[in-house]
């Protein structure tokens, strides 16, 4: 780990000054939405691997987070006028508040009995959101104005770009939340209770609080996200924000770039994110991207059943070792 | 320090524990005997809180301990290890010494994971234990024997004033078990107090000074190594007859 600090600056660095300057450089509107949607991917799927990777807690049901974020910030908006760009970040803190109570209730459950609880969260949510049509406008969905600022909609030919610094703000935020829970006793604590939770207990970790306070965290991100993407798209509906398939993706993205890790849920979203748009690109919309997904999920699950970050690490490793080793034999 | 009052654990039919009492005076070290399936693993986890208790009390350091949650009781001072040795497999032993550093207050929570000062002890221990050099090794690549000393070692990391080992010497070998020995020995002199469940009966004789014998999960008898060597109720539990003492009587 030591000696690979100074370039985990060096490309860090990198990777955000090329996040930076991409929506001046591609100037393709397609582009540029598939960015926001792809670090949006990142977002999810690193916040989700605070509960689901370091401890181990598969929630299929984040997407209940997503839409509640959505919704709140969508009324918000609304009603009261606030500006999601600034509302969501502490309407996420709502949604946190809430993932809260519910994990304080299904963490008491394990394994797939933890998973089903979790799917049936995202149905409760919808089915709310549909029959509470006073406020949710029920089936119909909610339609928020035109993005803008001070009331001043932005052009559309640069609609993109404010949501490009948003998301970008919101990752970086996630993954360093993510980095410092790693770093702490907090997340030393998740991974024992991943590892083997009665024995985390036996040693004096308070393991209900520890994987409340997990899934809280996890919800925050995903909840501020769906308040973002709620005001990029400008419309929500039940059916579509309260989808399985969302709690579904952030999942095996994070799988897929290697779960319990820092950077895999991040590397997956670049990954898979662009690659599906490709696929609907050529394909149109069709199914297929779904099929493209799950081959290329089984291929990664056969070959590199760790996720495709660790597997990379460990090749660099063995690399570094060969020629290491080749040296020394020379010069003695 | 520790008391036991008329406890009983049942599941479904069987009694597992049934009206048990029995106590741990401090500094001592005390062992826990008795045939296969006579209640002891069942009186640990009731101990340490892995069950809650049908009836009956647990007091420790005069507070009452039963119903608390096993991370509770860990930071009352019970330190125990497992009967089939439970690690962190896939952490390193160094963080397996470390995840027991026990934590007061949300700052610590989000603090360093591993600080000097823990790292320091924590390879002090190892040293102690003879682990030293294996702090980067994976729990799981470690030998059986090595296993059990790390398990040990990292109860101690939490600075339990009571440690329950359940049967520290099963399956490990004579070397090792003079080392166990020797080990928990010079942790009672430094004021450490014991509970050991064992099987292995030279063990436990030369190690103990006090003995408590479970069977059917009721307490049969309990005295000194020497008395309870002589005792019939605990030859008949572990022989199945007394038809020769009868005889001879």
């Amino acid at each position: 780990m030591k000696p690979s600090r100074v370039p985990a600056v060096i490309w860090m660095s990198g990777l955000l000054a090329a996040l930076l300057v991409f929506p001046l450089v591609q100037r393709s509107q397609y582009y540029q939405h598939v960015m926001v949607m792809t670090m949006m991917a990142a977002v999810l799927a690193s916040s989700w691997n605070i509960i689901g990777g370091y401890a181990g807690y598969t929630s299929l049901g984040h997407a209940a987070f997503f839409g509640l974020g959505g919704y709140l910030v969508a009324l918000a908006h609304n009603h009261f006028g606030w500006h999601p760009f600034i509302s969501t970040w502490f309407l996420g803190i709502v949604v946190m508040g809430v993932a809260l109570i519910l994990g304080w209730i299904s963490l008491r459950t394990h394994g797939s009995a933890f998973v089903v609880v979790t799917i049936a969260m995202v149905f409760i949510f919808r089915i709310v959101a549909l029959n509470l049509a006073s406020i949710t406008n029920g089936a119909r969905g909610l339609t928020q104005p035109r993005p803008g600022w001070g009331g001043v909609p932005w052009s559309p030919e640069l609609i993109k770009i404010p949501f490009h610094y948003i998301m970008l703000a919101l990752l970086c935020l996630t993954v360093f939340a993510s980095w410092r829970v790693r770093q702490s006793k907090f997340g030393l604590g998740l991974i024992a209770i991943r590892e083997d939770e009665g024995k985390a207990e036996a040693v004096g970790i308070d393991t209900m609080l520890y994987k409340v306070l997990a899934f809280g965290l996890s919800a925050y991100f995903v909840g501020v996200a769906g308040g973002i993407y709620s005001y990029f798209f400008t419309y929500i509906d039940p059916q579509f924000i309260f989808d399985i398939f969302t709690g579904v993706t952030m999942v095996l993205i994070a799988i897929l770039g290697g779960r319990g890790t820092l950077w895999g849920p991040v590397l997956g979203a670049f990954i898979m994110e662009p690659l599906g748009n490709w696929v609907i690109g050529v394909f149109g919309g069709t199914q297929i991207h779904l099929a493209v997904f799950g081959g290329i999920l089984l291929a990664v699950m056969l070959f590199m059943p760790q996720g495709i970050l660790p597997a990379l690490t460990e090749f660099v490793k063995r690399r570094a070792k060969a020629p290491a080793a080749g040296r020394r034999s020379q010069s003695a | 320090m520790l008391l036991v009052e008329n406890i009983t654990k049942a599941f479904g039919g069987i009694r597992a524990v049934d009206s048990c009492s029995m106590g741990v005076e401090r500094g001592s070290i005390t062992g826990l005997i008795g045939p296969n399936g006579s209640g002891k693993t069942t009186l640990f986890n009731l101990i340490t809180g892995f069950y809650q208790p049908d009836v009956g009390r647990i007091h420790f350091n005069d507070k009452p301990i039963h119903g608390l949650p096993p991370s509770r009781i860990c930071h009352q001072g019970i330190g125990r290890t497992f009967q089939i040795t439970r690690l962190f497999w896939k952490m390193t032993v160094l963080e397996n010494m470390i995840v027991p550093v026990r934590q007061v207050g949300w700052r610590t929570l989000f603090s360093r994971g591993v600080k000097k000062h823990e790292e320091a002890r924590a390879l002090e221990l190892l040293n102690l234990v003879g682990l030293t050099g294996y702090q980067d090794e994976e729990a799981r690549k470690l030998s059986f024997g090595q296993q059990k000393l790390l398990e040990f070692a990292a109860v101690l990391m939490a600075d339990p004033d009571l440690i329950l080992l359940d049967e520290p010497a099963g399956g490990v070998n004579p070397v090792m078990i003079e080392k166990i020995i020797g080990l928990v020995e010079d942790l009672n002199r430094q004021g450490k107090t014991f509970l050991v469940v064992e099987h292995n009966m030279r063990l436990v004789m030369e190690l103990c000074q006090h003995i408590v014998v479970l069977d059917h999960g009721q307490k049969i008898a309990e005295g000194k190594p020497a008395t309870i060597q002589n005792d019939l109720l605990v030859l008949e539990a572990y022989l199945g007859s007394t038809n020769h003492a009868d005889a001879s009587a």
